[in-house]
């Protein structure tokens, strides 16, 4: 290896920082070139600065650090530091090098890297692939989706979304101030919005049930749905089945 | 309480079968041994085995107004006489209307009877009685006895929640995390921070969740465990006291400040990135002491707030205790948030 591995802390506690630090001083091949206490720091400084690896903490101010991840553009491996031993299998799912439960020892920590060294070694950087493998565990609906916007990153409510356009790889979350566009699959979306709140009314679009103000027939067997806002989305056989299901008619 | 026939089919089920047994088996008795004929003997049998108990049954209803718990045994004595006599009274009547249906020409000979037979409806109403009154204690103890059952799960599951929430994992974890931490550069803070941690431990694992300890007491344990915060959050963590002296001595129950400051610490200080203040006012106001906890929030990144588990914990304490669940207000600002605990001084025994 010519150079060191560049690594970035992101946590909000100082002294579970410093302690990070401390374990990794002097390391042969993995060199921390800076820290962040938060996931909005944390989303700028991946970007700008492109490390190898990520010491991410979960629970932290604004965002935590899984909605971090959906931000990123560069991709970096990522060892998860956490108290919470519930997120564990969520972790996988994103890819995850490792889960260090704090408060954890030099020794677990040293071997998390090994398995960074590994990896990167190995040439299995499988991000690109996450999605189609992710299995999707649900473990709860989502309450809000993080999205960024140029150099905005915006926390929209999903009360607030009206509905969401497929994009090939993207899709388009229309909120009452304007759209945001996040990289993600409709199915994702399908999966993760409470179902008797959002329905997938067509291949390309998912409505908030309770935006909607009309149902209209423009042909035979072939529908519309219009929001309150007017917009007219189109209606497939099956969303319309599903439509009639929830609001019962 | 509804009538045991009615909730027990299975019940109803054998008094009717007990009654057809006795029936027929009389019946058979009169015919084949004292030679009655067969009309004379059937009636008696249907009179006095299938009239009277579909009569009888109502007599629980005497029972279940009639509590020998509740009123005087002379009175309840009194309320049999008479709703034995009416029901004889009806009993007596149809008795005659089917026997000039069934046999006409045994009528004489009921007028001839009819003492002993209104006496052997007394000696059945007192069994009818008997009897009722063992149902009647029955399920009442049956229901006891579920009542009892659901009232122990409930309060297992107090305590065990009341456990769960002395000894927060993430708390102790991320505390246990900072320790370590602290032990390569600064050992004194380390062993100062291993001493409070044990100190709010031990004060949490000593007092029972219906104890009372005074203000001050609880006031010092909370300290305690926002310096222990303190250490983890350093300046984003500001909490301020302002508590009047004179109501440091007031006993108020155990823990039940400490999950008010633990929602402060988790939905203000964990979720913001400046610091945050923790204003803890404790008046002393006529017959109680109002207490109030306020804290900033980021009311964009903390979401679908509603009333959690700690809240609603804590209302069912002082309903259990005061009586009122209302002594916990909760002033919702979006961006700061604010408890009021308007605690009595007395508490009821």
């Amino acid at each position: 290896m010519t150079h060191k591995l560049k690594a970035l802390i992101v946590e909000d506690e100082e002294l579970a920082r410093n302690l990070l630090k401390s374990y990794l001083k002097d390391h042969p091949v993995l060199q921390i070139i800076g820290e962040c206490e938060n996931g909005f720091e944390g989303v700028q400084k991946i970007n700008e600065l492109k490390p190898d690896v990520v010491f991410l903490d979960i629970q932290m101010p604004k965002i935590t650090g899984f909605e971090m991840l959906e931000l990123l553009e560069h991709k970096p491996e990522i060892i998860f530091t956490t108290a919470y031993d519930e997120y564990a299998l969520k972790a996988f799912d994103y890819n995850a090098v490792d889960y260090l439960l704090k408060p954890f020892s030099k020794e677990r920590m040293l071997e998390a890297v090994e398995k960074v060294v590994e990896r990167i070694g190995n040439n299995e950087n499988s991000h690109n692939k996450l999605e189609q493998l992710s299995t999707y565990a649900i473990d709860e609906y989502l309450d809000r989706i993080v999205v960024k916007d140029r150099h905005k990153i915006n926390i929209i409510p999903v009360e607030a979304v009206r509905y969401i356009e497929s994009l090939d790889d993207y899709v388009l979350i229309y909120t009452p101030d304007g759209r945001h566009m996040k990289q993600k699959t409709m199915k994702y979306f399908e999966s993760h919005l409470n179902p008797k709140d959002f329905i997938r009314i067509h291949r390309s679009y998912i409505v908030q049930v309770g935006y909607i103000a009309e149902i209209q027939q423009y042909e035979k067997e072939s529908y519309v749905v219009i929001l309150k806002d007017k917009t007219k989305l189109k209606v497939s056989k099956t969303g319309y089945k599903k439509i009639k299901d929830i609001l019962h008619f | 309480m509804k009538h045991p026939f009615l909730n027990n089919k299975k019940l109803l089920f054998y008094y009717g079968l007990f009654w057809l047994v006795i029936g027929v088996a009389n019946a058979l008795v009169q015919y084949l041994w004292y030679g009655t004929d067969l009309s004379a003997a059937f009636l008696s049998a249907l009179t006095f085995f299938v009239l009277y108990p579909v009569l009888g049954g109502s007599i629980w209803f005497i029972i279940k107004y009639n509590s020998l718990e509740e009123k005087d045994l002379l009175w309840v004595m009194l309320y049999h006489l008479i709703g034995a006599t009416i029901l004889n009274g009806i009993w007596i009547y149809l008795t005659f209307i089917l026997t000039k249906i069934i046999a006409p020409l045994h009528l004489q000979e009921l007028y001839e009877t009819l003492p002993g037979k209104l006496f052997s409806g007394y000696v059945l109403y007192v069994i009818y009685v008997l009897f009722f009154y063992s149902i009647n204690y029955y399920q009442t103890l049956k229901e006891k006895i579920q009542k009892e059952s659901e009232l122990k799960s409930l309060i297992r599951e107090a305590e065990l929640s009341a456990l769960k929430s002395q000894i927060n994992p993430h708390f102790l974890f991320n505390s246990l995390n900072s320790i370590a931490s602290l032990t390569i550069n600064s050992p004194e803070k380390a062993q100062e921070m291993v001493i409070n941690l044990s100190r709010f431990m031990r004060y949490s694992l000593q007092h029972d969740q219906d104890e009372t300890v005074s203000l001050k007491d609880e006031l010092e344990n909370i300290k305690l465990y926002l310096s222990i915060e303190k250490v983890r959050f350093g300046r984003k963590l500001n909490p301020v006291f302002n508590i009047e002296e004179s109501c440091q001595g007031v006993q108020i129950p155990n823990m039940i400040l400490q999950p008010l400051f633990e929602n402060a610490i988790k939905y203000g200080v964990y979720e913001a990135t400046e610091p945050v203040s923790i204003t803890t006012n404790c008046k002393n106001e006529k017959g109680h002491v109002a207490i109030s906890i306020e804290n900033d929030y980021d009311g964009e990144s903390v979401r679908n707030r509603g009333e959690g588990i700690g809240l609603r914990n804590i209302r069912q304490r002082l309903e259990l205790i005061y009586g009122s669940a209302e002594l916990l207000r909760i002033e919702d600002q979006k961006t700061s948030f604010k408890v009021v605990l308007l605690l009595p001084k007395t508490i009821p025994a």
